[in-house]
This record gives C-alpha cells, structure tokens and sequence, in this order.
C-alpha cells in the first residue's frame, strides 16, 4: 500500500493518486472481508489437522510421558480388529441412514411441491423440526422407544404377540436403531433442500407433462428426479460425510458400555472408537492415527465423489 | 480436525456443483456458512467446557475449588466442614460420574486450570499414580502423621514406592448382597437377614437359591451376573489381574479364570435377568421387581435409594457367598499446581480422619477406611431403615477387615472392563458361553495394545 508520504509528494495529481489508493484498497477489500474465515480456520482448522498429523507419531500421554514411536501407530491400528470393527459399523449405520432418508426426501419433496397443497408453509416448516431438536435430546428419547423391557416398541411387539427385540445387543439391531435416529433427523433437512430447487423448475413442464397424460408417478420420474440431479449428487456426497462422523447418537444410544456402544461395540463407530481412545483411554497418540486414518478415508471418498459430479456435469446438455 | 475435513469438502462440492447452476449458488453459500458457524461454535463449546474455570479470585486463602463426581454427596461433608468453618468457602464442582471426573482432571492437568482439591475413584488412581509429578505430595503437608489410620492395603495405593503420599482414602466398598424380603416371601424363601446368610455361605449355594426362586416365580432371581457376580467373585480372590511382583497375570492367575467360569454358570443356570447394570431397564426392574437380589458394594445402598426410592423397606441386606472383599472406594488428592494447597490440606485433614469418616458413615453410610473406628459402638449400632434397619455398619466392616489386599495396577480398570464387557455379551446371546474366555482375552489384549 502507498504510504501517506508518498502519497503527498504527489500533490501535483491528487486524483490519480487517490484513485491508485483507491484500487489498491479495492483489491485488498476481499481479502479482508474473508480474513476472519481463515483466521479462524488456521487457528481450529489447519493447526489442529497439522498437530494430529504430529501427535499420531508419538505415544503421548497427555499428563505423562510421551515418545515418539513413528509409525507403531498405525501399524497397530492395521492389525486392531476393533478399528475393522468401527469401520464396518459406520458404512453399514450410513447405508442403513442414508439410503431410505434420501429417498423419503426425494418423495416428500415432491409432494410438498404440489400446487394444490394446503397449509404448504406450514407442512414445509415442520419438515425442520426433528432437525433444530437436540441430537442429545433425540438420542435418548429413541434409545427409550427400542428398549428391550420397557420400550414403547417392544410393547407394541408384544400386544401383537412377538418375542421382544433387544435391539442395542444385536449388530444389525443397533446399527438400525442408530440410523432411524440419524434418518429421523436428517431427511426433513435434505427435503427442504430438495424442495427449493424443485421450486425453480417451471411449473409449465409440469403443466405440459400433465396434458399429455403423464400421471403423478410419471412426472416425479421424468421431471423431478432429473432436475435435481445436482442438488441430488450434493446431499448424498453431504450425508456420506456426515455418516463417517457420526458421534452423539452411538455415544447415547446404548446404555451398555458408554464409549465403546455396547459390549462387543456392536454400534462403535470410527469417531466415538477415536474419542475412546484419546479422550477415554488417553492415548492421544492413537486416537490421532485414528483421526489420520479418518481424514485419508473421507478424502477418498470425496475423490470419488468429486470425479461422479464432474461426470454428471459434462453429461448434462 | 474432523470439522475442516467437512467445510472443505463442501467447499470443493460447492464449487464443483454448482458453478453452473446459478439457482443453486444462494443456497450453497448459506450451507458452507452455516458449516462454518457450526464447526467454530463446536470448536468454542469443546474449549470452554473445562468444569469449575470459574477463574476469580482463588488465590483468595479462605477459598479453595473442590471436583467431585455425582452420586457420592460430598455437597453433605462439604456442609459439615463449612458449618465448623464460616469463613471458608468451599466451591464445590460435580463434574459427572467417576470416569467423566478422571477425564476432566487429565484434561486440566494436561494444561488447563487445576482444581484444589479433587475427588478420584479408585480404579482411576493408578493411571494417575503413573504421573505422581502432578500431585502434591501430601507428606510434606502433614500426611505422614496420619497415614497409620488408614487400612495399609487402601493407602499403599496411593502411596509411591518412594514413599510419596498422592491420595487420602475416603471410603471403600466392603460387599454384600442386597435382596427383596417382598419376593423372597412370595417364592417361600426365608426372609430374615441371618437366615438367608446362613442360605449361600458359597455361591454355589447361592445358585441353587437362584434356581429354587426362577422355579417358584417363574422370574429371574438377580439383575445381571456380569457385575453382580464376576465384579464380586473376582475381588474376593487374593490377587487379581497383576501378580505379586506387580506383573500383568490376568490371563494365567486361576482366580480370574474361576470367577469369570463361575459368572458363566450362574448364566447358564438360567437365574440371571440378563438386565445390565446402569441402564434404565436396570434402574425401573429395581423398583418394579424384576429381580430379587442384586449385588451391594457399600456405597451401591446410596445408588439403590435413589434410583428406587419407592421400594422403601422392602430391601434387606445379607452378607456375600464366598468371603470378604473390597469393590471401589475413593481418594482425596491435591494438583501439583493447585493455588490453595493449604486451605485444601486442611479440609482433608478435618474431613477423613478417623472421626471425621465416622461422623460421614453415620450420616450418608460411606464406609470408612479408618480400622480403629470399626469397633465403635456408634458404628456397629448403626442400621439402615431404607433395609430393613439392617446393621450396615456390622455387615460391611466385618467383609474388609479380613480382606487379603491384592496389587491394582495401571491396567486394572481397561481389564475389568473388558472381561465385564464380554461376559454383558454372552448374557445378550452375542457371544457362546464356551468361546467366551478366548474372546475375553482377545478382547483385552486388543484394549492393552492399543
């Protein structure tokens, strides 16, 4: 930037002077309007991320000693089968959410976008609810409904005379309870989302489609799923991220075990197998090659997601 | 680091969707915002949730800040100590259950800021034996002159092996059993504390009372074997994970092996309500019924009153099938960097001497760890009318002062836990009881590599 000396040996051009001073202040504008983004994120983003890197070399025991060991970590973490385990727990919780949610999105959203729906703000709205309540909150009111003695569910099992379900002792019982709560909470969000960008599509394809007889079922096939494409190919690439950190639900969802979402961590998933490990056990040095190993799957998956959206991209006329 | 992961990622998303599609720009923008205001909000609230960083005056020498966990009521000795002393003011922080307590107190000793007097369960004591740098050592403040009151095993688990004293003993967990006079009637059992004693001097015997029970009510007869057999059985032997020589034995010492076989044929026997311990299930059978006897640790009379406050009079307390033993207890301990040591030293000092832990059992029924006040007449005459005006007093004492002390070491809670957690599996009908000590070892082996 000009410095104001400079600035006033130029007196025999004030004007252009000024309007240097004011390009270079253009120019920098920008960057200060986005300075606090990146300050913030050097500080909590790329600090933390470069230190887990760091701390993952190391046996560190936050109140203790600590050595560097190089790559033990992660050669454990290749040999633990209670990593595998975690693994398996969050693609199979994430299928099991992800799936039925995007579709039940995709459904509602179709309907909420009818011209002749009554109360459509109200409906709309509402679709927000389960999203605003507390995680927390959401948790532990499920973990009651699928309670082995006393939950709602089983009770209805019983009236109609079935054996009851212990559903947080079983793998896939567990892994169900979990993503009805993440469904629950997650798919009137991704119908709004939907919803917005069906709101942009003209109503006169619809108009037209109906006077050349397409029925209800055909227009969802031939005008909404493919004016949504890209809206579509967002939410699943979101909820893929989202699934590979889930937290709070398998944290609460098991009364059994705590941090590790039952006895045999029938439901532990990555993050809550990593917050065991360093914030439960205190081995920070592992629960970052855990953090690490994290980071490399979800920047894989991105990959591939990033190359499938270019893809539909170029395939769009 | 996780939160980067994500903003960035939708950041490239946003780009990479939407840069052709002008309808979508709005939108995506205000989805990376809110990310954004999501992740630093995270990011704060995980900052800011060390407890008691009320952070004023503390260097104030009539104040000093105590973490305690919940469930213990240090709020009523805290009360005791303030009623004798009006100008000290104690702030107290219950900070959550024991191990939340243990995870604050690494988190603060790692670098935030330090209680002056901090509450640790047991279990927890020897991780931080490990790091004994991080304490006072309370000799140096007059420890020395107290340590012969406390029961030898209790307080050489705080005590290094060059003599350092890092932790006061505040109570333990003599065990028993608790059991519901109601239910025992209605299934033609004796209902006489004595009698039913007299019923299970083994726990084989103790299983055929079980079978006898399931066979005339039809119901389980104990909440769960898991924690109120295995937790037990495995403290009645004279060592228990580690060996004499303070080596890991977990998996050759045949006490372990014959408590954990002895867990899974009480399963077997079909009396178990297969409801673990601690869950809410667990906490409704309690008041409902849904099983009769369950196990009783000393201060589990304090958990049994709370969570089932309507069963009032219809519990009594027996003594334990196969022999004394000892199951939890607490310490008191002063952080290295605390800004108050004394004012802290001072309540130790007042609240757990011998007297001060005689007055505390009489009034909540922690059970002291002070042997000379276990012949006192105040102690053996007190009774509890929640139990049927059980002498708790007798009953509890007479199961540690027998007690043969074995080593706990550093690993001790991640065993326990591990070995609990798999036979919690086979009673689910995850894991066959005949596979379930190879799992079990497998299991801890993982946890102690990792």
């Amino acid at each position: 930037m000009l410095s104001p000396a400079t600035a006033r040996k130029d007196t025999g051009r004030p004007t252009r002077s000024r309007q240097i001073q004011q390009g270079v202040r253009e120019r920098l504008a920008p960057y200060a309007y986005i300075a606090p983004f990146f300050l913030l994120f050097f500080i909590f983003g790329l600090f933390p991320l470069l230190f887990t890197f760091y701390i993952a070399l190391f046996d560190w025991n936050p109140i203790g000693e600590r050595s560097y060991v190089g790559l033990k970590n992660f050669s454990d973490l290749v040999d633990d089968p209670r990593f595998w385990g975690a693994l398996r727990n969050t693609f199979s919780i994430w299928v099991l959410s992800t799936v039925p949610q995007l579709l039940i999105a995709l459904g509602m959203a179709h309907v909420l976008n009818h011209v002749r729906l009554r109360a459509a703000t109200l409906f709309r709205m509402s679709m927000l609810v389960p999203y605003v309540t507390s995680v927390a909150a959401t948790t532990i009111v499920f973990a009651q409904l699928f309670d082995r003695d006393y939950g709602m569910l089983n009770w209805l099992l019983g009236l109609l005379g079935f054996e009851h379900i212990d559903f947080t002792a079983s793998p896939w019982g567990s892994h169900f309870m979990i993503a009805v709560m993440v469904a629950w909470r997650w798919t009137g969000y991704n119908t709004l989302l939907y919803l917005a960008s069906l709101q942009a599509v003209p109503r006169d394809l619809y108009e037209a489609a109906a006077v050349d007889g397409a029925n209800g079922w055909k227009q969802f096939r031939h005008i909404t799923v493919p004016s949504l494409r890209p809206i579509i190919v967002f939410t699943v690439i979101t909820s893929t991220i989202g699934g590979l950190q889930i937290f709070t639900e398998p944290l609460l969802a098991n009364p059994v075990g705590g941090l590790t979402c039952g006895a045999a961590r029938q439901c532990q998933t990555l993050t809550l197998f990593l917050y065991e490990q360093a914030f439960g056990r205190f081995h920070f040095g592992y629960g970052a090659a855990i953090g690490v190993a994290l980071f490399v799957l979800v920047v894989i998956i991105s990959a591939i997601n990033y190359l499938l959206v270019t893809r539909i991209r170029s395939e769009r006329p | 680091m996780l939160t980067f992961v994500n903003v960035g990622v939708i950041l490239t998303i946003a780009e990479a969707a939407a840069v052709d599609d002008h309808r979508m720009e709005g939108r995506l923008k205000r989805v990376v915002t809110t990310a954004t205001a999501v992740a630093a909000a995270a990011m704060i609230l995980t900052a800011g949730c060390t407890p008691g960083s009320g952070g004023s005056g503390s260097s104030d020498p009539n104040t000093f800040e105590f973490w305690s966990f919940t469930g213990i009521n240090q709020q009523a000795s805290v009360d005791a100590y303030t009623s004798d002393h009006p100008d000290i003011d104690v702030k107290l922080t219950e900070v959550g259950d024991t191990s939340e307590t243990a995870q604050a107190l690494t988190a603060a000793l790692a670098g935030g800021k330090v209680p002056d007097l901090v509450l640790i369960q047991g279990d927890d004591m020897p991780k931080f034996m490990q790091a004994p740098e991080n304490f006072v050592d309370l000799t140096t403040l007059g420890a020395d002159q107290m340590t012969g009151d406390y029961l030898d095993w209790v307080i050489s688990q705080s005590t290094t092996e060059d003599g350092r004293v890092i932790g006061i003993p505040t109570d333990v967990g003599g065990m028993a059993i608790a059991y519901r006079t109601d239910l025992f009637a209605a299934a033609g059992l004796p209902t006489d504390r004595d009698e039913v004693s007299d019923l299970w001097p083994t726990w084989d015997a103790f299983m055929d009372v079980g079978k006898q029970y399931v066979a005339a009510t039809g119901k389980p007869f104990l909440d769960n074997t898991p924690t109120s057999i295995f937790f037990q059985a495995v403290n009645q032997g004279s060592e228990r994970y580690y060996d004499a020589n303070r080596e890991l034995s977990y998996d050759k010492n045949p006490q372990v092996k014959e408590a954990f076989d002895l867990t899974l044929r009480m399963y077997e026997a079909g009396i178990s309500g297969r409801i673990a311990s601690w869950t809410p299930g667990w906490t409704a059978g309690m008041s409902k019924g849904d099983f009769a006897v369950m196990s009783a640790p000393s201060w589990m009379l304090n958990a049994i009153k709370t969570n089932a406050p309507d069963s009032v009079g219809k519990w009594d307390v027996a003594t334990i099938p196969g022999g004394s033993g000892n199951w939890g207890g607490s310490y008191l301990a002063i952080p290295a960097r605390a800004k108050n040591p004394a004012a802290a030293w001072d309540y130790i000092a007042t609240m757990q001497s011998p007297e001060g832990q005689l007055a505390h059992f009489l009034e909540h029924g922690a059970l002291p760890t002070t042997p000379s006040v276990y012949t006192d007449p105040q102690l053996l005459a007190k009774t509890d009318p929640f139990f049927s005006d059980a002498p708790i007093g007798q009953i509890y004492t007479e199961s540690v002062v027998n007690i043969e002390p074995f080593y706990i070491g550093p690993d001790d809670a991640t065993i326990g836990t591990e070995l609990l957690n798999t036979l919690t599996s086979v009673e689910q009908g995850q894991v066959e009881p005949d596979e379930a000590w190879d799992t079990a070892l497998t299991n801890v082996r993982n946890a102690l590599r990792g």
